[in-house]
């Protein structure tokens, strides 16, 4: 930066621009489709969802100004905070839930042993799955009576009950079930998260490890005292990145499984919601005005997210 | 978010491709682009289509319609919506005139009264008034009805024989449907069942007596023939009226279904099979259903099967069921398109898309044909259909209507399946749907 | 002997390759035992193995006169420092040291308290509150020397831990370890492939060679009767000077009975080599090397084999001229030239 600035004559008594700036140059040309994508895939549509979120508009007939009147109509508005509660409560419980499982994973299946091969590949094959022939997939097996899931929790018992004598659940037709089974569906594509993970794991130094035997430390002190502080900052930053998707992970799971239901809204997330009202029901401005509340409550996790990192990173000047 | 911005993007995409196709062509080439046709379907109704296009290019050489197959109605409407925003609308597109309000009040369907006026072949006296008026807007005749059915009970007669019990007949009251759904339920062992027993212990039901869906469009004719009403105004409707007690008793027998006698499938056993593939399987005696239905189960071989109306409590009373074709005020190939829905309205286009079952048609003269009556072809009692329009009533066409039947929907399923108080529901339903009624349009 | 370290006909292998062939050490205890030998030698295995890190393929390993071959790492009471320290990066140097005793459920307090007094003796007290990432080379071996003092161990094992300070420093620390470990008086293996580092630490020295012991002996028994080839030529630098018996070089002085001369190879270290002599063998000077006060001439005889003499550099012939070369019987090394084990007349 300062050499450009520090020798404005030099670089015009000689013709060859100094490696810097061709270096910086060069940078630009590369980013420049990442750019033009970003501005044109992200900042000009959110720039619009901003304009359309106080304005009336149907998509046929041109917006008209509304101000605030869609945000005071989002508070008064049932359906959008049994929504924003439900997308609240599945990032609650889904994103931790993913981490941690894709960290038992990651650690189970670090080290070269038979089948960890295949092992691995299974636990990536469900995020390869496009989702929404996952979401079919999963309508499959939770088929209350049909479903493989079921079927298996009937074993040994009689009448359609389970050997406890219990109802399976009700996947599809109770509120609590289907929402369970939405997080449950959203826990096998924690792939991404997992490998990350893997890689995390492997890329920890060995000698620590060997030290830790030395010493004698349990499996519960080497997870305590070495493992987890030393991938922290990894799975806080895949929690973050967790948290943001899962505003959208919800979308084909509810769209494709349970149609935002049990009734009445049991499995009805935001990023729904938004579908409903804005292609469903032609109110893009109050669909926008929910898609900026999203996008609010996005920000406000990753802040919050980022703050306890910062914390956490004070401890280690690696 | 990414939905919205994908979908926003299309739009755009869209109407920049518009916009060059747009300058480069220029007006009137009925030739060069073909009619495109925005429909959706089960995959019987979309071969019923297909059908009707062929037999269309076949009569007419030089014309060409393109078929746009939407998943569903909700895919449909998005399509819709989106494809006029980027400015880029299909030519025609069929949709039931309950769902149909909300583009009408937008400026998005082309008035035809010109047209039918300029017809030589379109004579409106030809088709049933009923229909015809339900895609009225603001005077103005916007779509034409290709179809007037109503709800009927689609019946498998095999198991009726087998287990002795009368079919339904003309005139046949709720309590009938009720002793008859009670006596039709039944358990592998072909012994009658109390379905309500089926959560917790004992036997299921192998065979339930009747299939319902627990909508306000199979509540409003049951309603209606109690002598109550679906909404206060239903020109300008404002709320919906379930308090009365008329339409409180009609929802409360719908409701007794399942939680008073259990001759309907439970909500898991709806999920792990919907009531149309349990007909088809053989495992429904009943299923209360329109039209549609038809061409579906005429794939039928391991039963006979047969309509009857629906059960009476005062008076007989049907509900509307109707799709029309619409062209958009934005379409670009108008006069093409109008050919085509001249062609689709007219007798032979009646005949053909009749001939595959799918609808009752809306040409009066062909609905009393044999190309909608014949006797080989199932249900022999088609006749139901026909005798059920003179008392078939239109549902509102208020522009908001698709929101009212998606929440009252979530609030009825969960009044049928789950018990709720019947209070409640009806509480719930009005004030629920009051800020829905008040953003609503009418025509 | 035996009561501090004890390998006996230990193998161990590494996937399909043997990497330990039935080596035999004892360590005495107090006694600081330095393996030295070049990389893949084996070295690091040796300290693996003993702490339980490899298993044996064959062999007992024995501490403090107890059987450990079946032991886990944690059950051995030996304690490592590692060529990287291995220090823990999340913890502060404190923290770190005490880590082996708070995982040994030791109160929290003690453990910090004999951290404390551990540091102090690796001179590492000042650091206690910092972590790895704010410390230099040095401070971190201390660290890692204290982490490993804390627990008063029957063994030490240090890996390499000096190869990744610099020249001056390592000299420094190397002085440090030896009389750390002469007062607190402990078992030590220590690997290195630093021959001087070998010398100036230890009390034995075992030379390692492709997996096998190839000499154990004091510093001053590895240096003047190296039992084999490869450690006459290991130890000192530059190596030791190897010409075939009945080649083109004759000492001087009283010669050996030599019972066949043409199986066996004789060995003179550089210093041994005299160039002032007027009838010596003639060679051609190749290439001087002068590193201050000393001199390392590189001559070329008449057969082509080289010879390396160290000359006081101010006497240092020229490139290029030719010299005469002496060196007397009494400072030469016979070994098999098949075996290359040494060669006693």
């Amino acid at each position: 930066m300062s050499a450009s600035g520090a020798a404005p004559g030099r670089r015009a008594a000689r013709p060859v621009r100094s490696p810097d700036t061709r270096a910086r140059r060069q940078l630009a040309l590369m980013l420049t489709p990442y750019l033009i994508g970003l501005v044109g895939l992200v900042l000009v549509p959110a720039l619009v969802t901003l304009g359309m979120s106080v304005t009336d508009y149907d998509l046929l007939r041109p917006p008209t100004w509304a101000g605030l009147d869609n945000f005071a109509a989002l508070l008064d508005d049932p359906i959008f905070r049994v929504a924003l509660l439900n997308s609240v409560v599945f990032a609650l419980v889904a994103v931790p839930l993913r981490v941690l499982l894709a960290l038992g994973l990651a650690l189970l299946l670090h080290r070269r042993a038979a089948g960890v091969g295949t092992a691995r590949t299974a636990t990536l094959l469900p995020t390869a799955v496009p989702e929404i022939a996952y979401g079919l997939l999963w309508l499959w097996l939770f088929n209350p009576l049909y479903g493989p899931i079921n079927q298996l929790l009937r074993v040994g018992g009689e009448n359609g009950l389970t050997v406890l004598g219990r109802t399976p659940p009700q996947w599809l037709t109770d509120p609590t079930s289907a929402r369970a089974g939405i997080i449950l569906m959203s826990l096998f594509t924690m792939g991404e998260t997992f490998v990350v993970l893997l890689a995390a794991r492997r890329a920890l130094p060995r000698d620590v490890y060997e030290m830790a035997a030395i010493e004698d430390a349990t499996g519960w002190d080497v997870f305590r005292r070495i493992t987890l502080p030393l991938m922290a900052p990894v799975l806080a930053l895949l929690a973050v990145r967790d948290a943001v998707a899962s505003l959208h992970f919800t979308f084909v799971p509810a769209f494709v499984v349970t149609d935002g239901g049990p009734p009445p809204y049991a499995t009805t997330y935001l990023s729904l919601f938004v579908y409903q009202t804005g292609f469903e029901y032609l109110r893009y401005g109050y669909a926008a005005a929910a898609t900026l509340v999203m996008m609010l409550l996005t920000v406000a996790a990753v802040l919050v997210q980022w703050r306890l990192i910062r914390r956490y990173r004070r401890f280690y000047q690696v | 978010m990414t939905i919205v911005r994908i979908r926003s993007l299309s739009a755009l995409a869209l109407s920049t491709m518009l916009a060059l196709t747009g300058c480069g062509s220029g007006g009137g080439l009925s030739s060069g682009d073909p009619v495109k046709l925005l429909v959706f379907g089960a995959p019987e109704e979309l071969g019923a289509y297909r059908t009707l296009i062929e037999a269309y290019q076949q009569a007419r050489s030089g014309e060409r319609i393109q078929l746009i197959e939407a998943s569903d109605r909700k895919d449909l409407l998005a399509r819709l919506a989106t494809s006029v925003a980027g400015g880029a609308p299909p030519d025609l597109f069929l949709m039931n005139y309950r769902f149909y309000g909300q583009f009408a009040a937008k400026g998005v369907v082309e008035p035809l009264d010109e047209r039918i006026a300029g017809s030589s072949v379109l004579d409106p006296a030809d088709y049933y008034p009923v229909a015809m008026e339900a895609f009225r807007w603001d005077d103005a005749q916007l779509c034409l009805p290709q179809n007037v059915s109503s709800l009927a009970v689609y019946y498998n007669r095999t198991l009726f024989t087998e287990y002795g019990v009368p079919e339904p007949t003309a005139g046949w009251t709720w309590n009938d449907l009720v002793t008859t759904a009670t006596l039709m339920t039944r358990d592998d062992r072909g012994l009658v069942i109390k379905g309500t027993e089926a959560e917790g212990a004992a036997r299921l039901p192998a065979v339930h007596g009747l299939g319902v869906e627990p909508s306000i469009i199979r509540l409003a004719p049951l309603v209606w023939s109690k002598g109550g009403e679906i909404v206060d105004n239903p020109e300008r409707p404002t709320r919906l009226t379930l308090d009365s007690p008329a339409a409180r008793d009609a929802l409360r027998n719908l409701i007794d279904l399942r939680q008073a006698y259990g001759v309907v499938p439970s909500d898991a056993e709806v999920e792990a099979e919907d009531d149309e593939s349990r007909f088809l399987n053989g495992r429904l005696a009943m299923l209360m259903t329109s039209r549609r239905a038809t061409t579906n189960f005429r794939t039928i071989t391991g039963f006979e099967w047969d309509v009857a109306p629906l059960p009476v409590y005062r008076q007989p009373v049907g509900v509307l069921h109707s799709d029309a074709y619409c062209m958009t005020r934005g379409s670009r190939n108008k006069d093409a398109a109008w050919r085509f829905m001249e062609y689709a309205m007219s007798e032979e286009g009646q005949r053909i898309i009749a001939a595959t079952g799918r609808t009752v048609p809306s040409h009066m003269e062909v609905s009393r044909s044999p190309a909608f009556l014949d006797p080989d072809q199932p249900p022999r009692n088609s006749q139901v259909f026909l005798d059920a329009i003179p008392t078939v009533r239109a549902l509102p066409t208020v522009s908001t209507w698709p929101e009212i039947e998606d929440l009252s929907y979530g609030i009825l399923e969960n009044a049928m399946h789950r018990g709720d108080k019947l209070d409640d529901v009806i509480r719930e339903l009005d004030a629920k749907s009051r800020p829905m009624f008040a953003r609503g349009e009418n025509g | 002997m035996s009561d501090g370290l004890v390998l006996d006909g230990v193998s161990a292998a590494y996937r399909d390759t043997t990497v330990l062939h039935e080596v035999d050490l004892s360590v005495a205890r107090g006694e600081l035992l330095v393996v030295l030998g070049p990389s893949g030698a084996g070295k690091s295995t040796v300290l693996r193995v003993v702490a339980g890190l490899e298993p044996v393929t064959a062999g007992r390993v024995r501490i403090a006169g107890r059987d450990v071959t079946e032991e886990r790492p944690g059950r051995r009471n030996v304690s490592m420092v590692f060529q990287s320290y291995a220090l823990f990066p999340h913890l502060t140097v404190v923290e770190n040291i005490a880590f082996g005793l708070e995982v040994r459920d030791i109160p929290r307090r003690l453990a910090r308290e004999r951290a404390r007094a551990a540091a102090e003796t690796v001179g590492c007290a000042g650091l206690l509150d910092r972590r790895p990432g704010q410390l230099s080379g040095g401070e971190r071996q201390r660290v890692a020397l204290a982490r490993a003092l804390v627990r008063e161990p029957d063994v030490f094992l240090l890996d390499e831990p000096l190869s990744n300070l610099d020249l001056a420093l390592r000299a420094e620390m190397r002085t440090e370890l030896r009389a750390l470990h002469d007062r607190i008086g402990a078992t030590m293996v220590h690997v290195t492939h630093d021959q001087t580092e070998a010398l100036v630490l230890a009390d034995r020295i075992a030379v390692l060679r492709d997996g096998r012991v190839e000499q154990v002996g004091t510093p001053d028994e590895i240096w003047r009767t190296p039992a084999s080839s490869f450690v006459a030529r290991f130890v000192g630098s530059p190596a030791m000077n190897l010409l075939p018996a009945d080649g083109p070089l004759r000492p001087r002085g009283d010669a050996p009975t030599l019972t066949d001369e043409a199986l066996l190879e004789i060995g003179f270290r550089p210093e041994a080599v005299a160039l002032d002599s007027t009838e010596g063998t003639p060679a051609t000077v190749d290439r001087v090397e002068v590193i201050g006060a000393d001199a390392f001439a590189y001559l070329r005889l008449a057969a082509g084999q080289q010879v390396v003499a160290r000359v006081p550099a101010a006497r240092r012939p020229d490139r290029g001229a030719t010299v005469r070369l002496d060196v007397r019987w009494a400072d030469t090394h016979l070994f098999h030239a098949a075996t290359g084990r040494r060669y006693q007349p």
